[in-house]
């Protein structure tokens, strides 16, 4: 019982700024002023009405659902490839292949940005959203490494009798394997999907238009816009956090086994 | 055939990977700016700008309290609470989804959420709080360049632990219970029982948990970042920040390029180091 009174209470102080934002999207800045914690003394809809209506901010969303999919669905597609390849014709070249490109999974991203930002410039992909996508890919090594880990688990017969049947390695890969390892792409499509969405670093350094902000880019720049009027930011805020609660309730699990796998291997 | 599955990984591989850190090597031992093809070989002169350079130092500095000092609060924050958590108690999922949340959304949105919270104005909400219940002046959370450090440090701890806590309650859920019972007959306290089992028990999940705790940290940019600026002054400036202001806004590669270098170095000798250091300690424990 004491226990329970102990931990809950522990964690509504962790949960504190949560409400904190919640409530302020529903006060004015002066009774915001007035009761930082406390419910509004009368609810106002205002800045609920100002954020609901922004163009900038559905772009925003648009803009980062597209680069979430795109780049995520392509970085599981590369790393699931090579994971295939890696298991099914386990020769010398193969092992060392797979050892070297284990690297790229320990070079922090920050370490080849700059030569990519002028490679990029090059192709005409700074502040352009594919540009994003191409720099997520990086991506897909992560995601080889975990797939070839749980394919490793898999019964192979399936694959070879597919083979004797005269299956060609393309329909074995997207009609068997694909299907076979869909756990392991959900996981790891959680994690990528987490670290796209999220990311800060590649769009603030990426991308400069307006019109191509993500939603974290377009939260950092309500910042400036809204430098005093707080209740207003709280909300933009509450609508980018939206979607992420929702997706925590329905991925929780996902979450928890990708945390697993992922630290227990690296 | 099937090696032709390798190809679209080999290709990100060498164009995302070997080619810019290969190019980021070669820079770093030229003057290069980006705008003058004409590049010439200057040595380690930029390595030695960096280490007279105070905005790149502090950069240095905090980037390392940080991934230390999160490092070292998460794990003292995240054991007990997993112990708490391991236990049965009303609320329990609340309890850990709560904790475990601020783990999900963007830390750049988190900062910007602190940043109101830490506000050192007197309207900023903690200080509000602090002075309407206690009547205490407006403290300089984020002016004050030890204060400022130490907010990052909290706020970094704050998104971290229930994350961390959740991997220490997998490894506590793998311990048999008959060690505990054994334990119990023999007549050890629990202040015994988790320091001669737990703890030792717990060992391979705080390699793990400080590895990434400690390499997360040397990557941070978004938190200082949106907390504070980097500010006051360089206090809370850190190693990718300096990459991206004198990379990409000042166009000065050559430098850049030796910072990440440098930056390349170090996580790899800690990723090294903790290799080692895991197979020493499997070798003892397990």
């Amino acid at each position: 019982m004491l226990l329970s009174i102990g931990m809950i209470a522990a964690a509504i102080l962790i949960g504190v700024p949560l409400y904190y934002i919640l409530v302020n999207s529903f006060k004015t800045q002066a009774d915001m002023v007035t009761s930082p914690l406390g419910l509004p003394q009368e609810w106002f809809f205002g800045n609920w009405q100002d954020t609901l209506t922004d163009a900038g901010m559905y772009r925003s969303f648009a803009n980062t659902i597209y680069v979430t999919v795109l780049g995520v669905a392509l970085q599981l597609v590369v790393g699931a490839m090579a994971a295939y390849a890696m298991i099914i014709s386990s020769s010398r070249t193969t092992k060392i292949l797979g050892a070297v490109l284990l690297l790229g999974f320990i070079v922090p991203g920050q370490s080849t940005m700059i030569p990519l930002y002028r490679t990029l410039v090059g192709f005409n992909l700074v502040d352009d959203l594919n540009g994003l996508v191409v720099m997520y890919l990086g991506g897909s090594i992560f995601c080889y490494f975990l797939i070839q880990g749980y394919m490793r688990t898999l019964p192979f017969e399936v694959i070879e009798a597919a083979r004797i049947d005269g299956a060609s390695a393309n329909q074995i890969f997207w009609r068997i394997v694909l299907p076979l390892i869909k756990p392991i792409l959900v996981t790891v499509g959680v994690f990528q999907t987490m670290w796209v969405w999220n990311d800060f670093l590649l769009p603030t350094v990426f991308i400069s238009s307006p019109q191509k902000k993500t939603v974290v880019l377009e939260v950092y720049n309500a910042v400036s816009e809204f430098t005093t009027d707080w209740p207003a930011f709280m909300t933009v805020t509450v609508v980018a956090l939206i979607p992420m609660v929702v997706f925590f309730i329905f991925t929780q699990r996902h979450i928890v086994s990708g945390l697993l796998s992922g630290s227990v291997k690296g | 055939m099937n090696r032709a599955f390798l190809i679209p990984a080999i290709v990100v591989f060498v164009f995302l990977f070997v080619i810019p850190l290969g190019q980021s090597f070669y820079w770093s031992l030229t003057d290069f700016t980006g705008y003058d093809p004409e590049l010439s070989f200057i040595g380690l002169a930029n390595y030695s700008t960096i280490l007279n350079d105070p905005s790149m130092l502090a950069g240095l500095g905090f980037t390392l309290m940080f991934a230390v000092g999160t490092m070292v609060v998460v794990t003292l924050v995240a054991i007990p609470l997993a112990v708490q958590m391991n236990k049965a108690f009303f609320g329990k999922n609340f309890v850990r989804s709560l904790w475990f949340f601020p783990a999900v959304p963007s830390m750049a949105i988190l900062g910007l959420v602190w940043s109101y919270i830490l506000s050192p104005l007197p309207s900023g909400v903690l200080n509000t709080l602090l002075n309407r219940w206690f009547g205490v002046d407006a403290v300089s959370w984020l002016s004050d360049d030890t204060l400022a450090r130490w907010s990052v440090v909290f706020v970094g701890v704050w998104a971290q632990a229930g994350w961390h806590a959740v991997l220490y309650l997998a490894y506590l859920q793998s311990i048999p219970h008959e060690y505990y019972e054994v334990a119990k007959i023999d007549g050890a306290s629990p202040r015994q029982q988790f320091f001669g089992i737990t703890l030792p028990l717990l060992t391979p999940a705080m390699v793990i948990s400080s590895f990434l705790l400690l390499t997360n940290g040397l990557k941070v940019f978004d938190l200082p970042y949106t907390l504070t600026g980097g500010g006051p002054g360089f206090s809370t400036y850190t190693i990718t920040q300096s990459i991206i202001v004198s990379g990409v806004s000042q166009g000065r590669y050559g430098l850049a390029s030796a910072l990440a270098v440098m930056f390349t170095v170090a996580v790899g000798v800690i990723g090294f180091s903790q290799l080692k250091l895991t197979s020493v300690i499997s070798r003892r424990f397990v």
